[in-house]
């Protein structure tokens, strides 16, 4: 039996008419890192909430079909017990601020105050997250004085700390440079080794293609694609669906038109494109 | 009761409650900045009281001041129960559906000044003797040259500022929620208070100017009552 | 427009080692003492002395004078001057320019007043400037507040300076693209709405996703909260609550029997 288990989920928002999720059947296994994509309006974002729990118990609206995560279904499940199991950080980090801290370490703290974890512990576990995170050195500074990538990072930190079963990202390194985002993934990817299942919604396809063990694309509502990094990322429908590719996949496939690529995959990677292209 | 008053919070309008009370303040400095004859510093407080209830109106309205005048202006802070009351009273009009057209809002800003109004009076007395920090009172001291009891100028006075005041502050809120995306407004405590009926047709706005003439005269009428001719 | 709403200063003091709901019963005894005594001169006496010791005490003096002087002066001597001038009590006028005229009466009844109102604020001042909210809103929800008036408190606290912040952006850049906030009253009143709008729209879109962000970490969770810091609270604070209790009773009970 998988972790995550959605059967046949079609939800529509409350006042619209089209759904946005159209029969989706989704199952991921306990420790397993799923990366998400999918163009604009293919309800990224929409599967992120109900795994999260928030469609439909926050948004309310029409939903058909089974959620399941660790054996229990979020139709029987209230928000507040399946937050406990369930973590979600999204895209804008200055919306994810609480407001109500001064400083990130408190910030950080928030979560587990509000889930009632003893004062000790809780210091033990912010210390712990805020290190595996990199942001130790940002502990007494001001949320709101924080760069974007620094707030989304203290976003991520603070989802964390609760040690969720399920780790569900919306795009959790929009704002970040090029390394901040390979520390995240690290990040993500350790958290998966240690038996921490992760849903991540991202477009940055050559760390996907790096980190990630299975690919999901997604498209108006439905699963158009899933399978290994590799081939997912790879195929010839991405480019043809208007998905966003690898611009070493897009050099491999012109070379391969004139002879140039010998090998049967293409490359997603910088290091597997050099491999390739090496005589 | 205590469940009528919990249905007013959700996560929502505690989100809310501060940035409405953001909203009052950097609105009334707005107002003051372009010199308007108004105030105008509680349309965040009805918009609290219209989504999620006369309770979480009240609150809003009431930390508004009280936060006000620790931080900024120390002349806000005893006037937190007239925000207060501002803030109920227009949950109550809402509640009985008087928020979902132009002239009910009309009439629902009217009813919010007068209770405003008589609010306010007994602060003004006992507090201030009557003569506050607001420019209205010249009026009241004009009345009170003029042999006008303490209680009678003061009331007379607060009823002529409000009106104007919180009538401007209920359409103002109201064109906010006509902008706001139906969605926005469907994970607060009370969408339903402000679904719109009749359209937001020129006739309504017709009916709209038509009710502020007949408040006007009525509250002229009253106002005479008042001041003894 | 500050940049923060706080004015807590840190450092260590008797005052800032106090429990904040210790303090919070000293202003209101402070002010309920001004309000209700039967003796004119006490308002007076607590502005001019009792006060100023107590900032001392806080090791804030310098900080509540320059308050006192920006903020609290200048909103008492508005006031003074409104109720001297135009209180109608007295028969002997003693000043007069034009049609202002002073009696004696309310020339003391204006003094008094200000005073009153100078004890208040001063009272919350120093309280502020003392206490930080966080340490104020734990300590109010470990005795039993909702936490939610905990968030309330302290994200009003943040948010506002953006807000105005926000306005300041939004009427340059209007004033930038020619819309004018000088000139007649039509004018004026005309830029309201391009003012206001984008400020109040603006805000209220990010409430859903905030609302999202914070129920994630478990803001309406069933359990009991925890709080990250320990407050304070030794048997100096205990007596002194039962003290402070003790006065504010006795000058409701003066004030009572007087009348």
């Amino acid at each position: 039996m998988a972790f995550v288990n959605l059967q046949n989920v079609t939800y529509k928002y409350p006042l619209t008419k089209t759904p946005v999720l159209q029969n989706i059947n989704l199952q991921v296994n306990e420790g397993e890192f799923v990366a998400v994509m999918g163009p604009n309006g293919a309800g990224k974002s929409t599967l992120c909430y109900a795994l999260a729990g928030f469609v439909p118990h926050f948004f309310k609206g029409e939903i058909s079909g089974s959620i399941e995560v660790d054996g229990k279904k979020s139709s029987e499940s209230t928000l507040d017990e399946w937050v406990l199991n369930v973590g979600l950080a999204f895209q804008n980090p200055f919306n994810q601020i609480s407001g109500a801290k001064y400083t990130v370490f408190e910030e950080i703290a928030f979560g587990l105050e509000n889930i009632g974890v003893p004062r000790e512990e809780m210091k033990d576990r912010v210390d712990e997250a805020m290190s595996l995170t990199g942001i130790s050195d940002l502990a007494d500074r001001s949320p709101y004085s924080l760069s974007g990538g620094q707030q989304q990072r203290v976003a991520l930190t603070s989802i964390l700390v609760m040690r969720p079963r399920l780790l569900v990202l919306d795009e959790p390194t929009s704002q970040m440079d090029p390394i901040g985002t390979r520390e995240v993934f690290g990040v993500v990817r350790k958290m998966a080794e240690e038996g921490m299942t992760v849903v991540m919604v991202e477009h940055k396809v050559e760390w996907i293609a790096h980190f990630a063990d299975r690919v999901i694309a997604l498209k108006e509502g439905r699963v158009f694609l899933e399978g290994k990094p590799n081939d997912v990322l790879t195929s010839d429908l991405l480019v043809e669906n208007g998905f966003g590719i690898s611009r070493y996949t897009s050099a491999a496939r012109e070379a391969k038109k004139q002879g140039l690529w010998k090998k049967d995959k293409l490359p997603v990677t910088l290091f597997e494109a050099a491999e390739g292209f090496k005589p | 009761m205590l469940e009528k008053i919990k249905n007013n919070f959700n996560t929502q309008t505690w989100v809310l409650i501060p940035i409405a009370i953001a909203i009052n303040i950097a609105v009334g400095q707005i107002v003051v900045l372009l010199k308007l004859p108004v105030y105008l510093d509680s349309i965040g407080t009805v918009l609290v009281a219209v989504l999620c209830g006369p309770w979480a109106g009240a609150l809003a309205g009431a930390l508004t001041n009280i936060i006000w005048g620790l931080a900024i202006d120390p002349n806000a802070l005893p006037w937190w129960p007239v925000a207060f009351f501002i803030g109920y009273m227009a949950g109550r009009m809402a509640e009985w559906g008087f928020f979902k057209s132009w002239w009910k809002v009309v009439v629902t800003g009217f009813v919010v000044a007068l209770t405003a109004a008589i609010v306010s009076t007994p602060i003004a007395v006992y507090i201030y003797g009557g003569i506050t920090a607001s420019g209205s009172s010249f009026i009241t001291a004009y009345l009170l040259e003029t042999g006008r009891g303490i209680w009678q100028a003061v009331f007379s006075t607060n009823f002529l500022v409000e009106p104007v005041d919180k009538i401007t502050t209920a359409m103002i809120s109201f064109a906010i929620i006509l902008g706001l995306p139906k969605r926005t407004i469907g994970g607060y405590p009370k969408p339903e208070q402000v679904e719109v009926e009749g359209g937001a047709d020129k006739n309504q706005m017709y009916i709209a100017i038509g009710v502020v003439v007949l408040l006007v005269l009525f509250a002229a009428f009253l106002l005479r009552n008042v001041l003894g001719g | 427009m500050r940049e923060r709403l706080s004015f807590h200063i840190k450092r260590d003091s008797a005052l800032h080692r106090l429990n904040p709901l210790t303090k919070l019963l000293l202003v209101l005894a402070l002010i309920l003492s001004a309000f209700l005594t039967p003796f004119y001169w006490t308002p007076h006496i607590l502005a001019i002395l009792v006060i100023p010791i107590l900032s001392v005490i806080g090791r804030v003096g310098r900080e509540y004078l320059s308050t006192a002087f920006r903020l609290i002066l200048p909103a008492a001597t508005f006031l003074f001057l409104m109720q001297a001038f135009f209180h109608p009590i007295g028969k002997e006028i003693i000043f007069a320019f034009y049609f202002l005229d002073m009696t004696l009466e309310s020339l003391m009844f204006a003094f008094g007043n200000a005073m009153r109102i100078v004890v208040m604020v001063s009272a919350f001042t120093i309280f502020l400037l003392t206490t930080h909210p966080s340490e104020l809103m734990s300590d109010l929800s470990r005795r039993g507040l909702p936490g939610q008036f905990a968030y309330v408190i302290i994200s009003t606290l943040q948010i506002l300076p953006q807000v105005q912040a926000k306005a300041q952006t939004i009427i340059s850049a209007q004033r930038s693209r020619g819309l004018e906030t000088e000139g007649g009253f039509f004018k004026r009143a005309g830029a309201l709405i391009p003012l206001i709008g984008p400020l109040v729209f603006g805000s209220l879109v990010e409430v859903e996703e905030r609302a999202i962000a914070i129920e994630a970490r478990g803001f309406t969770s069933k359990h009991v909260k925890t709080s990250l810091h320990e407050i304070p609270d030794t048997p100096t604070d205990i007596f002194l609550r039962w003290f402070l209790t003790t006065l504010i009773a006795a000058s409701i009970g003066l004030k009572l029997w007087l009348s």
